[in-house]
C-alpha cells in the first residue's frame, strides 16, 4: 500500500467503513464489515489492520465521521458525515453539485459547492421510510434477497402503488395486497417509487442541483438510481465505490488539514 | 458565579411576603396585573424531565410537547405550589389545553385564560384593556385582593424596571461575561424570580468581555431545552450571540405611554417584538431578524424548535428564503421536550457548525 | 374593467359555461334516477339533488376562472364575516373548500407535496398545504383560482388559519383584514362581542376601498336575513335525519354542504336547498332510509376524512350502520337561531363569535351529548384529525365520557381530512369493525 497517509473511519449504524488514503488523496486501502455493537473495539481493530498493511510503524493518524464518531478513541478529530460525504463524493467525482446518499439508516441530501464544501444539507434520519431500511425491511417480509429487489423491480411489467409513508402501514398494505394476489415483483416496483418519491422530495425542499450524485448503500441498487433519473430528469453519476465516501471524506479532511495526530478538536 | 434562587426558594420567599403563585403558560401576559393581585408568576415551559403519561391520555400524539409535558406536570403535583393556572391563548394546543383542563381535568386550582388579539390596531388595544380588566376581576376573586391605579401603576413600574434589565442583558450579549448557558440562565431567571430580585440579580452579571470563539449563531425558537444545548454548541466550536427566543427576546416588551393601568400593560403586550404567535406579517418579521443578525454579527440562524408548533413552522419556509437571500445560512431543527437531546439533531447542529467554519 | 375580460366573463362563464352544466346537471340527474344499484349493495340510491349541488359549484369557480378584471375577489375563510363582502358583490374563494375538493378528488397529496417541497411542514393543517401548494404551482383542478384582491381571516374556527392567511398576504401582496374572535372557554362575554362587532365593522371601510363603492345597509340587511333563511333550511335538513331510518347519512352531507359554506344566502342556494328537502321528505313517505338496512345510527365527529367518503360509508353501510349526523356539518346550521335580521350587525358579531369550533371542549361534548339523545344514537365515531387540533384536542376525554358516562360507544379514528398519506385502510377497518361489535354487544 505504501504512501498512506490518513485514515477516516465511517462509523455508521449499520456498516463501519475504513478508508486509508495517499498524499495525493487517492484512495489506498479499504475495509468494510456490518457494524458491531462495541464501535471503539470495531474501529480500532479496522484501523490497527489499514496501519499494518501500509508498513510497520505507520502510525497514521484518524478522522472519524459516521453515528459513532465520537466513540473512536483512536480519532484525533470527528466530523459529522455532512462534511466528511461532500468531501469524499467532490474528490471522487470531481464537481460541485447535489449528493443524495441513501444508507441503510439515514438518507442526506448535500449541496456540494468549490472545494468540496457542504453548503446546504437535508436528513432524513427519524423515519425509516425514505431510507435502505424501508426497503430492507419490506424484502424480508416478502422473502427477496436484498441484491434481488432492484432487479425484480426493474423487471416487473406491473406496479403496486404503495400509499403508506409509514414503513410499519406499508406492510400492512403488503400484506394486503399479497393477499389479493398481488405480484411481487410488481409490490417491489412501488416499494422503491414510495421511497424514491420520499428522497425527490427531499431534493427539491433543498433545491434541486446539477450535477446529481449518489451513494450509500442503496446506491448499488439500479432500480433506486434508475427511478432517481426518471423522477428528477437528471443523470445521476456514482463514484466507484459509493457506500465509502463519508470515511474517504473523512481521510481527506484530515489530509487537508495537514497537522498530525496531536490536533485534536474541542 | 452568578447565584441565582431558585423556584423553591421564590415560592417560599412569595408565601413570607403574604403572597400566593400564579402557574402560567407560555408566551405572553401581564405580569404586573398578577403582582398586583398577590400572585407571584412562575412560568411552566414544559418542564423537559417529566414523564408524559398523563398528558398522553389528555391530548394525542401530534400535540406539542409543552402541552403535554405541563398537563403530566399538573397531574402529578408538580404545580401543587400554585393557587392559579393561567393559560394564555397563545396556540391552538394551548386552548386546547385550557378548555380540557377547565371541563375535563378539573385540577384544584381555578384555571385563568388570557385572550391576546393577534393584530395591531385601536380596536385590539382596547379589547385587550377589557380582557385583563376580566382578569382582574377573576384574580381578586381568587385572592380577594383589589390593587388600586396605584397600586397597578406601581406594580407596572417594577416590571418596567425589571424589563429594562433584560433589554440591556439581551442587547449587550458581548459585553456580560457569562457562557451561553449562563447567559440564558440569566434570561430565563425572569421566569420565575420576582421583579426586584431580577433587577439585583441582573445587575450583578459579571460584566467583561463574553466569551466566544468559533462561529457565532443566533438562536430562534419557543424555548431552548434542555438547556444542555448551549453546551453541545459550545463543544461543537460555537456560540450565541443573540437570540428570537419567545422565551426571551420576544419578550422584550417596552414600557408604553397610556394614563390607564389597564390600557398601559395591553399597550406593552401588543406592542411586544415581532412574535408569529401574536400574527406578525411574516416578512417584517424575517427582516428584522435579518437586520439583527447583520448587527450582532452571527454567521447563520439555528431555528431550534418545539415539534408541533404550527406558528414557527408556518414561517419558517419564506423567514429561510428571506435569509437565503441575503446570504445568511438557517438551519431549522425540530425536538421532543423530553429531557435529552436526539443524536440526529446534534449532528445536524454539528453539520451546520461545520459548515460555516 | 378591462373590456377583454368582460367579454371572456360573458361568453365563457354567462353563455357558455352556465349553459353547459346546466346540461351536464341534468344529465348527471337522469344517470342517478336510472341507478339500480346491485341486489348486495348496503347503500340506497343517492341523491338526485347531489347533481343540482355540483352544477352550482361547478358554475361557482367557472366563474372563478374569469372573475378577474370583472368583480372584486376575495379569498375568506369558513367561518368569515362575509355579509359585507357580499353587500360589495364581492366574489368569493374558499380556500378550504377548494382544498376539501382537492381532498375529495385526490389531488391533494400532489399539491402538498408542492407545499412541502418550498419546506412547509408536513405537521401543518393539510388544508394549508393544499392552498399553498396549489398557489406556488399554479395547479388545481377547478382549472384556475381567481387571484385575490382582498383577504379576510377569522380566527373562530382555529388559529391555523391566521398562519396561512400570513402566508397568502405574503405571497400575493395584498391586503389581510384580520377578524380576531376570542375563543370561548365560558360564556360570552360584552367585550369579546364588543370586539368582534368594532372588527366587522372596520371591515367596511376596508372593503369598500378595495371594491371602490359603498355598501348599502339595505343591501347588507337582505343578505342577513337570506343568510339566516339557508342556514335554517340546511338545519332543517340536517334534523330530518332524526327519522328511522335516516333517509340521508352525514356523507350526503358532507357532499351537499359545498353550497351552504360558499353561496350562503344566494337565491339559487335556497332553491337548492329547499328541493332537496322536498326529496328528502319523499323519501320518509315512501320509508326509504340512506342505507338499505339501518341498524345501528351513529355520529361523526370532526371534518370527514375526504377521499374516504365512499369507501367509508360503503363500509359502514354494509354492517347496517347509519351515520346520521354530524358536529362539522351541524355547525353551519345550528346558529341560524341566533341570527337575527332586527339587528344584524350585533348578532351577526354573536353568531361569528360562537361556531362550535369556537366554544369550549366541554361544550362540543355537550353538545354530542344532545345529540345522542335527539338522533337516538348507538354510537359515536370521533375523527381524531392530525391537521384540526381546535377540533381534535379534548376528543379523547369527550370519547371516555360518552363512552363510560353516557354508556355509548364510542371510537377515536386516526386520520387526517385531507392527506391520503397517513391514512391506513387496515388499521382504520380494523378500528371500526371493533367499534361496530361493541355497539352490537351494547
Amino acid at each position: 500500500m505504501g504512501h498512506a497517509k490518513w485514515i477516516g473511519i465511517d462509523a455508521g449504524s449499520t456498516t463501519c467503513k475504513a478508508v486509508a488514503v495517499g498524499e495525493d488523496g487517492a484512495l489506498a486501502a479499504w475495509r468494510i464489515e456490518p457494524a458491531h455493537p462495541v464501535i471503539e473495539d470495531q474501529a480500532a481493530r479496522l484501523v490497527e489492520e489499514l496501519r499494518s498493511e501500509a508498513g510497520a510503524g505507520a502510525e497514521l493518524p484518524v478522522v472519524a465521521t459516521g453515528y459513532g464518531r465520537k466513540l473512536v478513541r483512536c480519532a484525533s478529530r470527528n466530523i459529522t458525515e455532512i462534511t466528511c460525504h461532500a468531501r469524499g463524493v467532490f474528490r471522487a467525482l470531481g464537481q460541485p453539485g447535489m449528493l443524495v446518499d441513501i444508507g441503510g439508516q439515514d438518507t442526506k441530501v448535500i449541496v456540494i459547492g468549490a472545494g468540496g464544501r457542504a453548503l446546504d444539507f437535508m436528513m432524513n434520519d427519524k423515519c425509516a421510510a425514505g431510507t435502505g431500511r424501508f426497503l430492507e425491511h419490506s424484502a424480508a417480509r416478502l422473502s427477496v434477497a436484498i441484491e434481488d429487489l432492484g432487479p425484480r423491480a426493474l423487471a416487473s411489467t406491473g406496479e403496486e402503488s404503495i400509499s403508506s409513508t409509514c414503513t410499519v402501514f406499508a406492510e400492512s398494505e403488503i400484506i394486503s395486497l399479497v393477499a389479493h394476489g398481488a405480484k411481487v415483483d410488481a409490490i417491489l416496483l412501488g416499494l422503491h417509487r414510495s421511497l424514491i418519491s420520499r428522497v425527490v422530495a427531499m431534493v427539491h425542499s433543498v433545491g434541486l442541483r446539477t450535477p446529481l450524485m449518489l451513494s450509500g448503500g442503496v446506491a448499488k441498487n439500479p432500480a433506486a438510481r434508475a427511478m432517481l433519473e426518471q423522477a428528477t430528469g437528471q443523470t445521476v453519476h456514482l463514484p466507484e465505490y459509493p457506500q465509502l465516501m463519508g470515511a474517504y471524506g473523512a481521510a481527506l479532511v484530515g489530509l487537508e488539514s495537514g497537522a498530525g495526530a496531536a490536533d485534536k478538536q474541542a | 458565579m452568578l447565584t441565582i434562587p431558585t423556584r423553591a426558594d421564590v415560592v417560599r420567599q412569595a408565601r413570607e411576603r403574604g403572597e400566593r403563585v400564579a402557574a402560567v403558560l407560555p408566551i405572553h401576559y401581564p405580569r404586573a396585573l398578577l403582582r398586583a393581585h398577590g400572585f407571584q408568576p412562575m412560568e411552566v415551559w414544559g418542564p423537559p424531565r417529566v414523564s408524559v403519561v398523563e398528558g398522553n391520555a389528555h391530548f394525542q400524539a401530534y400535540t406539542c410537547g409543552i402541552v403535554r409535558n405541563a398537563t403530566s406536570f399538573l397531574m402529578q403535583g408538580g404545580l401543587d405550589a400554585a393557587d392559579v393556572v393561567v393559560v394564555p391563548h397563545t396556540c391552538d394546543a394551548l386552548q386546547g389545553m385550557a378548555s380540557v383542563l377547565k371541563d375535563f381535568i378539573k385540577p384544584r386550582q381555578p384555571v385563568a385564560t388570557i385572550y391576546l388579539p393577534r393584530a395591531v390596531r385601536a380596536v385590539d388595544r382596547g379589547f385587550l384593556a377589557a380582557e385583563l380588566r376580566r382578569l382582574a376581576q377573576q384574580l381578586a376573586e381568587i385572592y380577594g385582593l383589589r390593587p388600586s391605579d396605584a397600586e397597578l401603576l406601581a406594580a407596572i413600574e417594577r416590571e418596567d424596571e425589571a424589563d429594562r434589565e433584560l433589554r440591556f442583558l439581551a442587547e449587550h450579549r458581548g459585553d456580560i461575561a457569562l457562557g451561553d448557558r449562563d447567559y440564558f440562565t440569566l434570561l430565563r431567571a425572569r421566569e420565575f424570580l420576582p421583579a426586584e430580585s431580577f433587577v439585583e440579580v441582573a445587575r450583578s452579571a459579571p460584566r467583561g468581555q463574553a466569551p466566544g470563539g468559533g462561529v457565532p449563531l443566533m438562536i430562534s425558537g419557543i424555548v431552548p431545552e434542555p438547556m444542555e444545548l448551549f453546551d453541545h454548541i459550545n463543544a461543537m466550536g460555537a456560540h450565541v450571540v443573540a437570540d428570537d427566543l419567545a422565551c426571551c427576546s420576544r419578550r422584550l416588551y417596552r414600557p408604553s405611554g397610556a394614563s390607564d393601568p389597564f390600557q398601559r400593560m395591553a399597550d406593552s403586550l401588543i406592542d411586544a417584538p415581532l412574535d408569529p404567535t401574536r400574527g406578525s406579517p411574516i416578512l417584517e418579521r424575517a427582516r428584522n431578524v435579518s437586520r439583527r443578525i447583520a448587527e450582532c454579527g452571527a454567521k447563520g440562524l439555528l431555528v431550534y424548535d418545539v415539534k408541533f408548533c404550527e406558528p414557527e413552522l408556518f414561517d419558517v419556509p419564506l423567514l429561510r428564503k428571506h435569509l437565503t437571500a441575503e446570504g445568511i445560512s438557517m438551519l431549522h431543527v425540530e425536538f421532543d421536550m423530553t429531557g435529552s437531546i436526539a443524536q440526529q439533531t446534534l449532528t445536524r447542529i454539528e453539520a451546520f457548525v461545520e459548515m460555516l467554519q | 374593467m378591462n373590456p377583454k375580460d368582460y367579454l371572456a366573463y360573458t361568453l365563457g362563464y354567462q353563455l357558455l359555461g352556465k349553459s353547459y352544466l346546466s346540461w351536464q346537471r341534468h344529465s348527471d340527474e337522469r344517470a342517478i334516477k336510472a341507478l339500480r344499484p346491485a341486489a348486495d349493495d348496503p347503500l340506497n340510491p343517492p341523491l338526485v339533488g347531489t347533481a343540482r349541488m355540483k352544477e352550482l359549484m361547478s358554475r361557482h369557480y367557472l366563474e372563478g376562472r374569469y372573475a378577474n378584471g370583472v368583480r372584486k375577489v376575495a379569498w375568506v375563510t369558513s367561518g368569515a364575516p362575509i355579509e359585507v363582502l357580499r353587500a360589495l358583490d364581492f366574489f368569493l374563494i374558499y380556500p378550504e373548500n377548494h382544498a376539501a375538493l382537492c381532498g375529495a378528488r385526490r389531488h391533494a397529496e400532489g399539491l402538498c407535496v408542492e407545499a412541502e417541497n418550498a419546506g412547509y411542514s408536513r405537521d401543518i393543517c393539510s388544508y394549508a398545504r393544499t392552498d399553498i401548494g396549489s398557489a406556488l404551482s399554479g395547479r388545481t383542478p377547478m382549472g384556475k383560482l381567481p387571484r385575490p384582491d382582498l383577504l379576510l381571516c377569522c380566527t373562530n374556527i382555529c388559529q391555523t388559519v391566521l398562519y396561512w392567511y400570513r402566508v397568502l398576504a405574503a405571497h400575493f401582496n395584498v391586503p389581510l383584514y384580520v377578524v380576531d374572535a376570542p375563543f370561548l372557554y365560558d360564556k360570552a362575554s360584552d367585550h369579546q362581542l364588543d370586539y368582534v362587532l368594532e372588527q366587522i365593522e372596520g371591515l367596511i371601510p376596508v372593503a369598500e376601498k378595495v371594491a371602490g363603492k359603498r355598501v348599502s345597509r339595505e343591501r347588507l340587511q337582505e343578505i342577513m336575513e337570506q343568510g339566516k333563511s339557508c342556514a335554517e333550511l340546511w338545519l332543517t335538513i340536517m334534523d330530518r335525519a332524526q327519522h328511522r331510518p335516516s333517509p340521508i347519512t352525514a356523507f350526503d352531507g358532507f357532499i351537499n354542504m359545498g353550497p351552504i359554506v360558499d353561496l350562503r344566502g344566494e337565491p339559487e342556494t335556497f332553491a337548492f336547498y329547499t328541493e332537496l328537502l322536498g326529496e328528502i321528505d319523499r323519501r320518509i313517505d315512501n320509508g326509504v332510509g340512506a342505507i338499505r338496512n339501518e341498524r345501528k345510527r351513529v355520529l361523526w365527529d370532526n371534518l370527514p376524512v375526504w377521499y374516504k367518503i365512499g369507501k367509508l360509508s360503503r363500509h359502514l353501510g354494509a354492517k347496517g350502520v347509519n351515520v346520521v349526523v354530524s358536529t362539522y356539518t351541524y355547525a353551519w346550521g345550528e346558529l341560524a337561531p341566533m341570527m337575527d335580521a332586527a339587528d344584524p350587525m350585533r348578532s351577526s358579531a354573536r353568531v361569528y363569535l360562537h361556531p362550535i369550533l369556537n366554544r369550549s371542549t366541554g361544550d362540543k361534548l355537550r353538545s354530542m351529548r344532545e345529540m345522542v339523545a335527539k338522533f337516538q344514537l348507538d354510537g359515536a365515531i370521533l375523527h381524531s384529525d392530525r391537521s384540526c387540533k381546535p377540533y381534535s384536542l379534548g376528543q379523547i376525554d369527550q370519547r371516555d365520557n360518552l363512552a363510560n358516562d353516557l354508556e355509548v360507544p364510542a371510537v377515536l379514528l386516526e386520520a387526517d381530512h385531507s392527506d391520503p398519506r397517513v391514512y391506513s385502510d387496515e388499521q382504520a377497518d380494523a378500528r371500526l369493525d371493533a367499534f361496530i361489535e361493541t355497539m352490537e354487544a351494547a
